[in-house]
């Protein structure tokens, strides 16, 4: 009974964020930590033979694809540095917060979560990187989670399938297809053909040196037509339209979902391959626009309760190794001297 | 200095120790060892398998201390797990009311009963405090593996157990 009592107050004490946990789990890591270093050198062969013997297949077929994929991907790469550089040359003409402004740190996971019910990862940089608590963490798919404990040279990040994980994000709902295309030649300028297919109007195709106010550079013209330098834009129908809603974890084994959608008219219905990204604003803790996945399941709900997204993360958070902390943190946040 | 040593000799400050080793296979080697994508618990296990092997008393102090040391290391509230913990070692400490003269299989078998008891307890205590998202399926496919784990680490923790905290070292 007394021991029952100890703990309850304990979960008490830190629940209401006392100080006295937060320094006993202090003391407790300066102490633990050592052990623990000198265990995972010690035991580092094993978790290496354990992976050797029992993803040794994996890795090999993973092997194969990815260097399939990378042979496909060289040349739509092209396409989407030359479409991310113009977005975001865009975006600072216009004053706009970009994810190219914001300084990152580079981290390496060196722990998972020790428990099962909890969906966390260890990394070994900590505040003398900058890292401060709810700081964004990415690789390089996309969103995985945010910092919550920091230490001097490590910190805990929570994955974005923790069931406590909750971020404001948006939903991108697009025209039905759309294409990108990138055709380079020596004598010939760089073309990028976006094709939107809408239901029922055709887009308006408009060459660049036709359009008013523009006057294109020096412009070597190929001998053959092929690589006409074309600019397609989408008529307004066709643009993106943005919807926002909230994501939340909903643990290991089930996927993230999006809740608070609104069920307006303009917006449309969505459809499933719908892009996820972060949205921003004063008081969230990522920036906007970090890609974070795709709608992988409608769930509709009667009322005014809206539909249920299930969403298919881009990030394979079962396979973390190098990640990236945005130090960013919301204007709210932000201590003015 | 002779009650120095004595505390140092005492049975307590060899459960620390141990626990402390234990918590550091937990923090690396069984965080990557993963089989069926479920970690096993050891601490929990040890915990279990002193309450098999000494007692419902012995067994919720060493799950409290275990407990308080697992949930150092973890962002989960402080005094969940040892709660769990000392729960579930109770648990197999009452082996004895049920079985006259346990045996050592008996004492297993309560082992992965109880481990696997308490791995499914620890979402519904995140539950009551308000930390849902835990409780779906899945939790029993996660107290099966730990049962057969706790089945196949028992023969090593019990001995473990009964060494760890014995009265006095013989001299």
């Amino acid at each position: 009974m007394l021991l029952a009592l100890t703990s309850i107050i304990l979960l008490t004490l830190d629940l209401q964020g006392s100080s006295a946990t937060s320094t006993v789990r202090t003391v407790f890591g300066v102490v633990f930590r050592p052990i623990e270093s000198v265990t995972r050198v010690i035991t580092r062969p094993l978790s290496n033979s354990w992976y050797g013997i029992t993803h040794y297949d994996d890795v090999d077929t993973q092997n194969q694809l990815l260097r399939e994929k990378i042979a496909q991907q060289e040349g739509a790469a092209v396409a989407a540095a030359a479409s991310v550089r113009l977005s975001q040359e865009l975006l600072a003409l216009n004053g706009l917060p970009t994810l190219a402004g914001i300084n990152s740190v580079t981290a390496q996971v060196i722990g998972d979560s020790p428990s099962n019910y909890l969906q966390s990862i260890e990394i070994n940089q900590g505040s003398e990187s900058g890292i401060n608590i709810g700081m964004p963490v990415l690789n390089a798919a996309g969103l995985v989670g945010r910092v919550t404990r920091v230490f001097a040279d490590r910190a805990v990040v929570m994955l974005i399938t923790d069931p406590e994980y909750a971020l404001s994000v948006k939903v991108v709902s697009t025209p039905r297809s759309v294409t990108a295309t990138t055709i380079a030649n020596e004598q010939s300028a760089t073309t990028v053909t976006v094709e939107p297919i809408p239901d029922t109007t055709v887009a308006t195709t408009v060459p660049v040196a036709t359009i008013p106010g523009f006057t294109p550079g020096a412009t070597t013209v190929p001998a053959t037509p092929v690589g006409v330098t074309t600019l397609t834009i989408p008529i307004s129908g066709t643009l993106a339209i943005r919807e926002t809603g909230i994501l939340e974890g909903q643990g290991s084994s089930r996927p993230p979902t999006v809740r608070f959608i609104s069920t307006d008219q303009r917006f449309g219905a969505i459809e499933v391959g719908a892009p996820i990204v972060s949205s921003g604003g004063s008081m969230s803790l990522a920036p906007p626009d970090i890609v974070i996945g795709v709608v992988s399941r409608v769930v509709p709900r009667l009322g005014t309760a809206g539909p249920l997204l299930e969403i298919k993360l881009v990030a394979d958070l079962s396979n973390l190794s190098f990640l990236r902390i945005l130090l960013y943190q919301p204007i709210t946040e932000r201590v003015t001297p | 200095m002779s009650r120095l040593l004595a505390i140092a000799a005492s049975r307590w400050t060899r459960l620390m120790l141990l626990a402390l080793i234990l918590l550091s296979l937990q923090t690396t080697v069984l965080s990557d060892l993963r089989p069926f994508g479920v970690m096993v618990p050891l601490m929990l296990l040890f915990a279990v398998a002193v309450g098999a092997v000494h007692g419902s008393e012995i067994g919720a102090i060493t799950g409290m201390v275990v407990g308080v040391m697992y949930d150092c290391v973890l962002t989960s509230p402080l005094g969940l797990s040892s709660l769990v913990f000392a729960a579930a070692a109770i648990g197999a400490g009452l082996l004895p009311y049920f079985v006259r003269e346990p045996t050592w299989w008996s004492r297993l078998i309560a082992v992965a009963t109880f481990a696997a008891i308490g791995e499914m307890l620890n979402p519904v205590a995140q539950g009551i405090i308000g930390l849902s998202g835990w409780l779906h399926p899945r939790i029993f496919v996660i107290g099966f593996v730990v049962a057969v784990m706790a089945g196949l680490t028992a023969p090593i923790l019990m001995p473990l157990s009964r060494w760890t905290l014995r009265e006095s070292v013989s001299r």
